[in-house]
């Protein structure tokens, strides 16, 4: 329920472990089956960050629509600390592609509305969403609508607005595909910043195998016909990460490769 | 600043240019008026018209029908609109609501405004309510639809925020699905207006004038009275204020709905 969540405390240090256990999906098309999702398994330790990779087709995004429990899988279960995933959750942060900030709402109720289910106080909500809108950089902006605020910004409103109830997961559907190169890496150093801070487990799909590589302690990879994981490579270089340091040259390598050969 | 005075300027230049056209047609009036060209009965010359209107501006007859016709006019529309907003949204919102109504109203919605009469005039006499009746009656449907179709048409992205969001029912549909109707909303308020406004006239026309239960007012009155007594010149005062009238309630309720959905465009 949404009440278990706090707003005060920080995550707890074993919440947001992920079990994937051999999900598929189907969908009908003309006549034809396909194979969205073919008995994938994963398993994704608290506090990781894992990314997805894949050509479009390999069932990425619904792997995250099923971890976000908006649709639901044909067989196979996930779970999140034990329990099953069969509905949208606060204790599963999304943040879309799309930014999806209502645009009849500013910024600072878009934040707040994240915290509406919530039990708490009006005045720790408040302060709550002040520190969201601080921590993305967007303080001064808290009145303003999503179409007075540039690409980036409005997906910094939309990381706000996932991360305000504390979600112990934090699901991103490439979340900066829409943006220019430099607010995109720039971003990119943000939201590391801002996961040491807020400790959640996150998931993110995205086409980028190099935002994959610098982001993740994990970069699964996904083919298509049927969807399913590849090969998964574990991204143990320190952070901050170089592109063109050797062993990120190597496994950005490696993965292309790989995908290229689907 | 600067960008106010900019659109306030090219607002003004477009009023200019969309007054072209009714003010040569006024000088050409005048001009054919002056050279002798006018048959006598058919057009009036505008110095007539103008006496008329000073006429009826001193006995209050014009603005008294006016004002008559506006009152009635919006008394129709909001008791029409309001109902339409209610059944609009209930039925927009609610799935059984629709399987019971929406096939009804749907059919009922074919019938044409005037139509009605009959029925109307046999139930509710030839009086005020009568008239009143057949305004809303003609107010509720755009409205109604409108609702409706914005309450069901809510985009499946916005949607699904509320529910990543875990927002209850109430909360769904205050902050997400009446805010994202709003434009469709307002979009069969200002459509409800207009019929509204032409239903009065027609209402006032066609409906006690003298041939059924005595004169009438307002401006619908005044020109059939203007036709029988082949008052051209009254004709003219009537149509012009019926559309002078009607243009300020359309630009009145479209101020307010730019107003209301700001945040659409920038």
């Amino acid at each position: 329920m949404a009440d278990a969540l706090t707003l005060s405390r920080p995550v707890a240090r074993d919440a947001g472990a992920v079990t994937i256990q051999d999900v598929s999906k189907t969908f009908h098309v003309e006549n034809r089956t396909v194979h969205a999702l073919d008995d994938v398994s994963l398993a994704i330790a608290s506090g990781e960050f894992i990314s997805i990779v894949g050509p479009s087709g390999c069932g990425k995004s619904t792997l995250l629509r099923f971890l976000a429990g908006l649709d639901r899988p044909d067989g196979g279960r996930i779970t999140v600390d034990g329990e099953v995933v069969d509905r949208p959750s606060l204790k599963r942060g999304i943040v879309f592609q799309d930014h999806r900030l209502l645009p009849w709402l500013n910024v600072e109720e878009n934040v707040a509305l994240s915290l509406r289910s919530l039990a708490g106080a009006p005045s720790a909500k408040k302060e709550r969403v002040q520190s969201l809108i601080d921590l993305v950089g967007l303080t001064g902006f808290e009145k303003a609508f999503p179409h007075e605020l540039s690409g980036g910004m409005s997906q910094r409103a939309a990381i706000a607005r996932g991360l305000a109830p504390r979600p112990p997961l934090l699901l991103l559907d490439e979340p900066l595909g829409a943006l220019d190169s430099l607010t995109r890496s720039y971003l990119q150093d943000e939201l590391l910043a801002i996961r040491e801070r807020e400790k959640s487990t996150v998931v993110m799909v995205t086409h980028d195998v190099e935002e994959a590589i610098y982001l993740s302690d994990r970069v699964v990879v996904m083919e298509p016909r049927p969807g399913r994981i590849a090969a998964t490579f574990d991204i143990i270089s320190r952070r901050p990460r170089h592109r063109d340091d050797p062993d990120f040259v190597a496994t950005r390598r490696k993965i292309t490769d790989l995908l290229a050969k689907r | 600043m600067a960008a106010m005075d900019f659109s306030a300027a090219s607002r003004s230049g477009i009023v200019a240019r969309a007054l072209v056209l009714p003010v040569a047609l006024l000088l050409l009036w005048v001009l054919l008026d002056a050279l002798g060209v006018l048959k006598e009965g058919i057009v009036v010359s505008p110095s007539q018209v103008f006496a008329t209107a000073h006429e009826g501006f001193a006995d209050g007859s014009l603005p008294g029908a006016a004002l008559a016709t506006l009152l009635r006019a919006l008394t129709g529309w909001a008791i029409g609109a309001f109902a339409g907003l209610v059944f609009g949204l209930v039925l927009g919102l609610s799935g059984i609501a629709r399987n019971l109504f929406d096939p009804s109203i749907s059919s009922l919605r074919q019938i044409a405004l005037f139509a009605w009469i009959p029925l109307l005039s046999a139930w509710l006499g030839n009086g005020e309510a009568m008239k009143i009746t057949l305004i809303a009656l003609g107010a509720f449907f755009p409205m109604a639809l409108g609702t409706q179709a914005g309450c069901q048409n809510v985009p499946a992205p916005f949607r699904e925020v509320g529910r990543v969001l875990e927002l209850d029912r109430r909360a769904t549909i205050t902050t997400i699905i009446i805010p994202a109707a709003l434009p469709s909303i307002l979009a069969g308020l200002e459509l409800s207006l207009n019929i509204a406004w032409l239903g009065t006239f027609g209402a006032e026309y066609l409906i006690g004038t003298g041939y059924i239960n005595g004169m009438g007012d307002g401006l619908g009155a005044y020109l059939a009275a203007a036709r029988e007594h082949a008052r051209m010149d009254q004709v003219l005062l009537g149509v012009l204020f019926l559309a002078l009238i009607g243009i300020g309630l359309d630009r009145f309720v479209l101020g307010f709905s730019r107003r209301l959905v700001s945040w659409r465009t920038p």
